[in-house]
C-alpha cells in the first residue's frame, strides 16, 4: 500500500509526479508561510507537527496482527526515510549557510577573513578528494596515484591527527580542573574524591601493581575462599584495588545510572509530548 | 610582590606548567617499555569468551561508529577485535552509522585484514554508512540485502561470497559495537533475540553501560584503551592498547598525586593564615 514499484515505467512516472508535486507544494508553501500572520503560521506548523508525530504514535498503539503489524506499520519505514531526507536537506542547508558566511567574510574583508579562505580551501579540497575516492572505491572513477596521495595526505596525515589532537586536549583540561576542583571541603566531596581515586587507580595497571605486586594480595579466588567468604584470604582477595573498583562500578554505579536513565527517559517523554503538541516556545 | 609560601604557590600554579607535566608524563610512559601483567576484568573476560565460543565461519557484525576524535581509545579496541575475529576464522561485516566512521574503519580494516590474510568479499566486507541506526537495524532484521543493498565498492551484497546463507540479522551470531556514541541502545532495542551484543565504548561512556552488562543485554565490554590492553593480553599480542594503557595508567597516577598535593597545599595555606 505504501510502496511504489519503480521497476515499471508507470511506477517511475508516478514517483516522478509525486516528487514534482511535493516540490511544487513546498515551493508554494514559502509565500503562503510568509503571508500568514504569526498565529496562523504557528497553527499550521503545529498541525503538521502533530500529524507527523501521530503516525508514529498511532502505529505503536494500534492493535497488531500475528506478524506484529497493523495497517500503519508499512508506512513507518517510508516515514523514517523521509526523516533522513529532511536530515540530508539540513546538511545541505548547513553547508550553504557556512559557505555564504565565509564567502561574505572574504568579499567584505572582515576581521580574520584569512581563516575563511583556509576553511573554504580545506572544504573544497577535502570534498573533491572524498567524492573522487568514494567513486573510485565503487569503480566508477579511476584510482590513480594522485588520488591516493591527495586523499592520504588530507585524510590520514591531516584530518585524523588534527581531530585526535582536538579531542585529546580534554585530558589537559581535566588534569588542570581536577587539580583545582577536587578539594576536601565537605564530607560529600571527600567521599566523591576517594571513590573517584579508587576507581581511577583500580581500573588501570597501577592498581594491579599496588595490589598484587606490592601488597601481595591473592589474584585468584580459590574454591576454599568461596566457601568461607569471611576468611582473611577472601577478604584480602576482595580488597584488591581492581576488585574494589569493579565493585564500585557494578554495585554502586549501575543502580544510580539506571535511576538517572529512568529520570532522563521520563523527562524525554514529557519533552517529546510538549514538542509533538507544539507547546514548546519558538514554533512560529 | 608579597612573599608566598611554597604551598601558596602550589595553589596558584600556572595551568601551562600542569599541561607540560602531563605531556612529559605521557610521552615518557609511551616510550618506556614497562611490562605489567594485569588481571582481566570480568567484562573483558566475558567479551573474550563470547568470541571464543563462536565457530569458524560464523557471522559477526562490527558496528564501527568512531571517528578520529576517539582514535586513542577506539582504534586499539577495533584492532584487537578484528585480530581476534581473524584468528577464530570468523566471517565479519562492518557497518557505520557515522559518515566519518565509514572511511576510518574501512582504511584500518583494510590494513588489518591484509596483514591477517583475509580477502575482501570472501571473509569480510564493509557495508559503508547507514543513517539512522534504528531504521537500519529494523530493516536488517527483516531483510538484510534489501536494506543494505550494496557494499562500499558498489557490489550488491547478495553477490558477496561472505554473505552466503545470510538473509537477515538473525543469521549473525554477534554484533560488536565500537562506538563513542549511543548506538548500542539501538542494537539492544531492535536486534533479533539470538544476536549477542558486545560493546566497546570509550572510558567516559563505560559507566552508563554497566546497567546493560548487569542485565545481560550486553554480553561483554572493553572499556577504552584499558579494556583493549586487557583484551590484547588475553590474545597474547602487544598492540596499541598495551602502549596506550601505560600512558593512561601513569597519567591517572599523576592526576591523583596532584589532587593530593592540591589538598595538602590548601590545608597548609589555611593553617599558615590561621584559618
Amino acid at each position: 500500500m505504501w510502496r511504489i514499484d519503480t521497476s515499471t515505467t508507470a511506477g517511475q512516472v508516478f514517483i516522478g509526479l509525486i516528487v514534482l508535486g511535493f516540490l511544487a507544494f513546498f515551493v508554494g508553501m514559502i509565500p503562503l508561510m510568509q503571508a500568514l500572520p504569526p498565529r496562523g503560521r504557528r497553527l499550521l506548523i503545529g498541525a503538521v507537527t502533530f500529524l507527523a508525530g501521530a503516525i508514529f504514535a498511532a502505529e505503536f498503539f494500534l492493535p497488531v496482527d500475528k506478524k506484529g503489524e497493523n495497517w500503519l506499520s508499512p508506512a513507518i519505514e517510508p516515514a523514517q526515510s523521509t526523516l533522513q531526507i529532511i536530515n540530508a536537506l539540513a546538511l545541505g542547508l548547513g553547508t550553504y549557510g557556512l559557505m555564504r558566511l565565509h564567502l561574505r567574510n572574504i568579499v567584505q574583508k572582515r576581521a580574520q577573513w584569512g581563516y575563511s579562505v583556509v576553511l573554504i580551501l580545506a572544504f573544497l579540497a577535502m570534498g573533491f578528494f572524498s567524492v573522487w575516492n568514494t567513486l573510485a572505491e565503487k569503480g566508477e572513477l579511476p584510482k590513480t596515484g594522485f588520488l591516493n596521495k591527495g586523499f592520504g595526505l588530507l585524510f590520514d596525515n591531516m584530518y585524523i591527527p588534527l581531530d585526535a589532537a582536538m579531542f585529546s586536549l580534554i585530558a589537559f583540561y581535566i588534569f588542570s580542573a581536577a587539580y583545582r576542583a577536587f578539594r576536601i571541603r565537605s564530607i560529600e566531596a571527600s567521599i566523591l574524591m576517594f571513590t573517584a581515586m579508587t576507581v581511577m587507580i583500580g581500573i588501570v595497571m597501577l592498581g594491579n601493581i599496588i595490589s598484587y605486586s606490592w601488597l601481595g594480595l591473592p589474584v585468584e579466588q580459590t574454591p576454599e575462599m568461596e566457601k568461607n567468604p569471611f576468611s582473611p584470604a577472601n577478604i584480602a582477595y576482595n580488597l584488591a584495588l581492581p576488585r574494589v573498583a569493579y565493585w564500585i562500578l557494578q554495585v554502586l554505579n549501575a543502580p544510580v545510572q539506571r535511576a538517572i536513565e529512568f529520570g532522563v527517559g521520563i523527562g524525554g517523554l514529557a519533552m517529546a509530548i510538549r514538542l509533538w503538541l507544539s507547546l514548546e516556545r519558538g514554533v512560529t | 610582590m608579597e612573599n608566598r609560601t611554597f604551598w601558596q604557590q602550589m595553589l596558584l600554579i600556572d595551568r601551562r606548567i600542569l599541561y607540560m607535566i602531563l605531556f612529559a608524563n605521557m610521552i615518557i610512559f609511551l616510550l618506556v617499555p614497562v611490562k605489567v601483567k594485569t588481571v582481566t576484568s570480568p567484562p573483558v573476560r566475558k567479551f573474550y569468551d563470547t568470541i571464543e565460543q563462536l565457530h569458524p565461519g560464523d557471522m559477526v557484525m562490527v558496528s564501527s561508529n568512531w571517528g578520529a576524535g576517539t582514535i586513542g581509545e577506539s582504534l586499539p579496541q577495533f584492532e584487537a577485535v578484528i585480530r581476534h575475529l581473524m584468528r577464530k576464522k570468523l566471517r565479519f561485516t562492518i557497518l557505520s552509522f557515522e559518515p566519518q566512521a565509514r572511511d576510518i574503519s574501512l582504511r584500518f580494516a583494510t590494513r588489518f585484514t591484509k596483514e591477517g590474510g583475509y580477502k575482501y568479499g570472501e571473509q569480510w566486507a564493509h557495508f559503508g554508512f547507514m543513517p539512522s541506526p534504528a531504521v537500519a537495524i529494523k530493516g536488517m532484521v527483516k531483510d538484510l540485502p534489501a536494506t543494505i543493498k550494496q557494499d562500499v565498492k558498489g557490489i550488491p551484497i547478495s553477490q558477496l561470497p561472505v554473505m552466503r546463507g545470510v538473509q537477515t540479522l538473525a543469521d549473525y551470531k554477534v554484533v560488536i559495537d565500537v562506538t563513542p556514541s549511543g548506538t548500542v541502545s539501538a542494537w539492544i532495542s531492535y536486534r533479533p533475540q539470538n544476536l549477542k551484543v558486545l560493546f566497546c565504548p570509550t572510558s567516559v561512556m563505560a559507566a552508563e553501560a554497566y546497567t546493560f552488562l548487569d542485565s545481560g543485554q550486553v554480553a561483554g565490554m572493553l572499556t577504552g584503551a584499558i579494556g583493549a590492553q586487557e583484551y590484547e593480553q588475553l590474545l597474547g599480542i602487544e598492540g596499541l592498547g598495551t602502549s596506550f594503557a601505560k600512558a593512561i595508567s601513569f597519567s591517572h597516577a599523576l592526576i591523583i598525586l596532584f589532587v593530593i598535593l592540591g589538598n595538602i597545599a590548601l590545608f597548609m595555606s589555611r593553617r599558615a593564615q590561621g584559618g
